[in-house]
């Protein structure tokens, strides 16, 4: 195989893609690159079996035929190269040069037959949604993961398609986020899918805000996204996302409207002073007045006063801060709704009047 | 089709032997813990052939009435218990009186017996093979007993091939030795093999001679670094020796503990002792102990098991923590201490050399700055250099803007004794250890592993006085268990809520975790529950929830106490032997590593050959 094809037609595909590539890999075949050119253009493919993307590039055909390459070090080499330089890559079967003016690098190859492709993917269900919308439901939600939790389908994103919404739920156990936008799809009952949690980092880093119109295939164990010059497959986890319309409190109850920004730096401050382990802080919630204190065990105390939007009985609630603090970072608004029944309840938090995003976070006992 | 029929006593015999006789080094626990029944002041042993040829007890117990002795080779026939109320409050070492026939039933065995003290003329019954036909005869025996066991095992082949090499044989015998040894300080006890002597104890009276009978059981390095601990509650005592964690052993082979003088080996014990250690012993290491627990026969039940290795306490859970409790307060007082004695050692030397400097001072003009100069200001007690007066010295300037080095200094030599145990800083070496000297020499301490267990015993008391946050779950987390282990976990709601768990039991085989400690809210609750789970069904307690807390403190005193290769003031260094006097446990860090170590002046004279 034989190609010629500028640095920077071939940079931003690779950057693209190397977050499907390992770093440490126990099958050789996984740290390279398959390359690709044929009648349909030229791809390249990253893969760790799990997650695998696919990038098209538009440029020149040379010789058609496949090759795969050491990923990072194409990477790297394409990095330190100049601008405007225009790279070859001649491959046979051990070995592939790739030059550049007067560079030269011998790298070694593996055979494209022994590169794992996923197919049979006997996708059923397909939406069409834009760039920016797919982004944002993740964006909203994708923090609230878990991570290596025994409970492995809490490790990653649900992905919930119906005939009139598309919906995203991530949950860790201690608390919930949830984000829904209004579309009309042709699916006809309610379809639920958990995306691993690699494939949403790697489809996060993806998505841009554009309005392109993206392509979101489901199948029973995988999901592709379709984007401009770039496709995206993953795996999906196998397993029973827990009921979380059942965690999901009441939208009445106390509720306190506030300034977002004034209660990111107020509990900003406040927890310098909390716990330094568990980040405990004390919400007490009173007429239009909010404390926020917290103490640690050397007996240092911080206390936060604002004020807020607030007819009520007077509440004190304990909470992980950071927790919250993810959640204030997701929300958009610049008015956040705290309801509340009682301090042994859960928590939800809104942006004022918007319930496209829904948190939840679960009380702290302090 | 076989008939059913009474066994012959000899073949009821054999089988009991089967159970109670092992080894040559089984006979020879049954015969001496029957010598010691009998009240024997003195026991001798022979051995040849690792036991297997013969194994001869003879002690200088009150003996046996000749009408009695036919009785004493009977099966069920003993003089130690005679009620079911003696079964429960037992005092003896032995009670089931199946010892006899059945080593008799399997050997060439003979008793010779005089209970009287003022004839040597006693009578001896032989046998083989537990076959008494030859009767009484007259022998010639001091007042107390000899058994003789000869080919042990001649007539019950299949044990026989079980049986190992000399060697292995006769190291089984000598840990029963050594275990009766220790269980009794006022027995003396003598032991021979093929002919040669092998031990060889006196009577012990005093505590000098009581560490040096444990230093030839367990050897001298253990009676040197072991310390001695006793407490008394009302019903139960227990005192002893217990390894310092600095001295610890791949393998648990010493460790003796006795009940009432009997040697056992009790899982409840041994996880209470291993708690004791928990934070101080290096990963995989054994502590060593001797240690005597007394405690109201009735409490505690030795008719487990025929060989009573084992035994069962009415109160386990008392027992456990009391031991806990008593070893874990001893290993937490190993803090840094002054001997008065090595104090008084060193006043002496301590005069010679102010001597030796004051003439060196009084030369005028004399720039000693070199060794001659450090030579003087070593054995200052104030860590101040004497060529302090000198300001051509760096050294001395340093030390001169340093205020607390200079209150020091007014610590005059003659109060050598009020130095604190760790002494005072002199420097540090490669960012890495500081170097004191105190009364008795130098003293080097790993700085990070100093402080390390510093912040971690500070971080455990902020964080016990603390109030507990919990996390209550949002999806609580539901684990599937045993139906026994369900059971315990709906037992012992109490337990886990005082940690800050809240399990209920869901359904049959499953439990269900509500709520966990903000603490560890990281780890790996799920292994964890199943883990006190384990344990709760063992012990009937569990330390796991505290421990796992402490792993997490301990992680972060690592992370929060200062890194090797950070440079220290004196003033620094200081301030932190101060605090390792005072923490508890500061001998070691909290990976069991010693923090510091102390060369004496006399092992520092040894390495340049001073004064030989």
């Amino acid at each position: 195989m034989q190609l010629s094809i500028a640095r920077e037609n071939l940079l931003k595909p690779l950057q693209q893609i190397i977050g499907a590539v390992e770093r440490r890999q126990t099958m050789p075949a996984l740290s390279n690159l398959l390359i690709r050119s044929n009648d349909q253009g030229l791809t390249l493919t990253a893969t760790d079996l799990e997650v695998e993307l696919v990038a098209t590039l538009n440029t020149e055909l040379g010789e058609t035929g496949d090759a795969t390459i050491p990923a990072r070090k194409l990477l790297d080499i394409c990095r330190s190269l100049p601008d405007q330089a225009q790279i070859m890559i001649n491959s046979s079967n051990e070995k592939t040069v790739v030059s550049s003016g007067r560079s030269r690098f011998t790298l070694s190859s593996l055979p494209a037959e022994d590169f794992p492709i996923i197919d049979d993917l006997e996708l059923d269900v397909s939406v069409v949604i834009s760039e920016g919308d797919l982004r944002s439901l993740i964006e909203k939600t994708a923090f609230a993961m878990a991570q290596q939790d025994v409970r492995y389908y809490l490790n990653g994103l649900l992905l919930e398609v119906d005939a009139e919404y598309i919906k995203t739920v991530a949950t860790d156990g201690h608390r919930l986020a949830l984000s829904e936008i209004k579309h009309k799809t042709d699916v006809d009952e309610v379809r639920q899918i958990i995306v691993p949690r690699k494939g949403v980092q790697e489809l996060q880093r993806l998505l841009t805000n554009d309005d392109n119109q993206v392509t979101v295939a489901l199948g029973k164990n995988h999901i592709r996204v379709t984007l401009p010059n770039l496709q995206f497959t993953s795996k999906l986890i196998d397993g029973r996302f827990p009921e979380y319309q059942r965690v999901l409190p009441e939208e009445e109850g106390n509720t306190a409207k506030m300034d977002k920004l004034h209660l990111k730096q107020a509990l900003t401050r406040a927890s310098i002073l909390s716990n330094e382990k568990y980040k405990g802080i004390r919400l007490i919630i009173d007429d239009n007045k909010l404390v926020v204190q917290a103490n640690n065990p050397e007996h240092e105390e911080a206390e936060d006063e604002m004020e807020i939007d607030y007819q009520g009985e007077r509440l004190e609630v304990g909470f992980n801060v950071v927790y919250l603090l993810d959640v204030l970072n997701a929300l958009e608004s610049e008015e956040v709704e705290v309801i509340i029944k009682d301090a042994n309840s859960s928590a939800l938090i809104v942006s004022s009047g918007k319930l496209e995003s829904r948190y939840v976070v679960m009380p702290m006992r302090l | 089709m076989k008939h059913i029929q009474q066994l012959s006593p000899q073949l009821v015999n054999q089988i009991a032997a089967g159970e109670v006789v092992e080894r040559p080094a089984s006979v020879l626990k049954e015969l001496l813990e029957n010598a010691l029944d009998a009240g024997a002041s003195k026991i001798a042993v022979e051995l040849e052939q690792g036991g297997m040829q013969t194994i001869r007890v003879s002690d200088n117990g009150h003996g046996i009435p000749q009408d009695e002795m036919i009785l004493a080779l009977a099966r069920h026939a003993t003089s130690k218990i005679s009620c079911l109320e003696d079964l429960e409050q037992i005092t003896s070492l032995g009670f089931r009186g199946e010892a006899l026939p059945s080593i008799a039933s399997v050997s060439r065995f003979s008793l010779a017996t005089n209970n009287n003290k003022d004839s040597n003329a006693g009578w001896i019954l032989a046998g083989d093979g537990g076959d008494f036909a030859d009767g009484l005869l007259p022998t010639r025996q001091a007042c107390g007993t000899t058994v003789e066991v000869k080919n042990l095992f001649f007539n019950v082949p299949a044990r026989k091939k079980f049986l190992k090499t000399e060697r292995t044989e006769l190291q089984h015998c000598e840990a029963v030795l050594r275990k009766i040894a220790l269980s009794r300080f006022d027995v003396a006890l003598s032991a021979r093999h093929n002919g040669r002597s092998c031990l060889d104890l006196a009577l012990v009276d005093t505590e000098q001679e009581c560490v040096q009978r444990l230093g030839q059981i367990c050897g001298k390095q253990f009676a040197e670094q072991s310390i001695y601990l006793e407490n008394d509650a009302q019903d139960i005592k227990i005192k002893g020796r217990i390894s310092l964690p600095t001295f610890s052993r791949s393998q648990a082979d010493l460790q003796y503990f006795y009940v009432n003088g009997r040697a056992i080996r009790d899982k409840v014990i041994s996880h209470a002792i291993k708690l004791a250690y928990k934070d101080v012993l290096y990963h995989g290491r054994f502590p060593a102990f001797a240690l005597f627990l007394e405690i109201d026969p009735a409490q505690v039940d030795v008719n487990a098991h025929p060989t009573k290795h084992e035994v069962r306490f009415r109160q386990a859970r008392y027992v456990h923590d009391f031991i806990r409790h008593t070893i874990g307060k001893a290993i937490a007082e190993t803090m840094p201490k002054v001997e008065q004695q090595a104090a008084q050692q060193y006043r002496e030397v301590v005069d010679d050399y102010i001597r030796a400097a004051q003439i060196n001072s009084a030369l005028p003009g004399d720039d000693y700055s070199g060794i001659g100069h450090t030579d003087a200001g070593n054995i200052a007690p104030g860590g101040v250099p004497r060529g302090i007066q000198e300001p051509s010295s760096a050294y001395a300037t340093a030390a001169l803007s340093d205020p607390i080095v200079i209150s020091a200094s007014e610590l005059s030599p003659h109060t050598a004794e009020d130095a604190p145990p760790l002494g005072y800083a002199i420097a540090q070496l490669h960012g890495i250890y500081i170097l004191a000297q105190n009364a008795n020499g130098l003293i080097v301490v790993d700085m990070h592993a100093a402080h390390e267990r510093i912040v971690y015993e500070k971080l455990k008391i902020l964080h016990q006085e603390g109030e507990l946050a919990t996390q209550p779950l949002l999806m609580p987390l539901t684990i599937n268990v045993s139906q026994q282990e369900a059971a315990l976990a709906d037992q012992h709601q109490e337990l886990f809520a005082k940690f800050g768990f809240q399990i209920e039991r869901f359904g049959n085989e499953s439990i269900v975790i509500r709520e966990i400690p903000s603490l560890l809210q990281q780890a790996d609750v799920n292994e964890l529950v199943r883990d006190v789970l384990a344990d709760l069904n063992m012990f009937g307690s569990s330390e796991k929830l505290e421990q796992a807390n402490n792993k997490l403190l301990s992680t972060m005193a690592c992370y929060g106490s200062v890194r090797a290769h950070r440079k220290l003031t004196i003033i620094e260094m200081n301030a932190l032997l101060r605090e390792m006097e005072t923490t508890e446990r500061s001998a070691q860090c909290n990976h069991g590593r010693p923090t510091w170590v102390q060369l004496s002046v006399d092992q520092l004279d040894k390495l340049f050959k001073r004064g030989q």
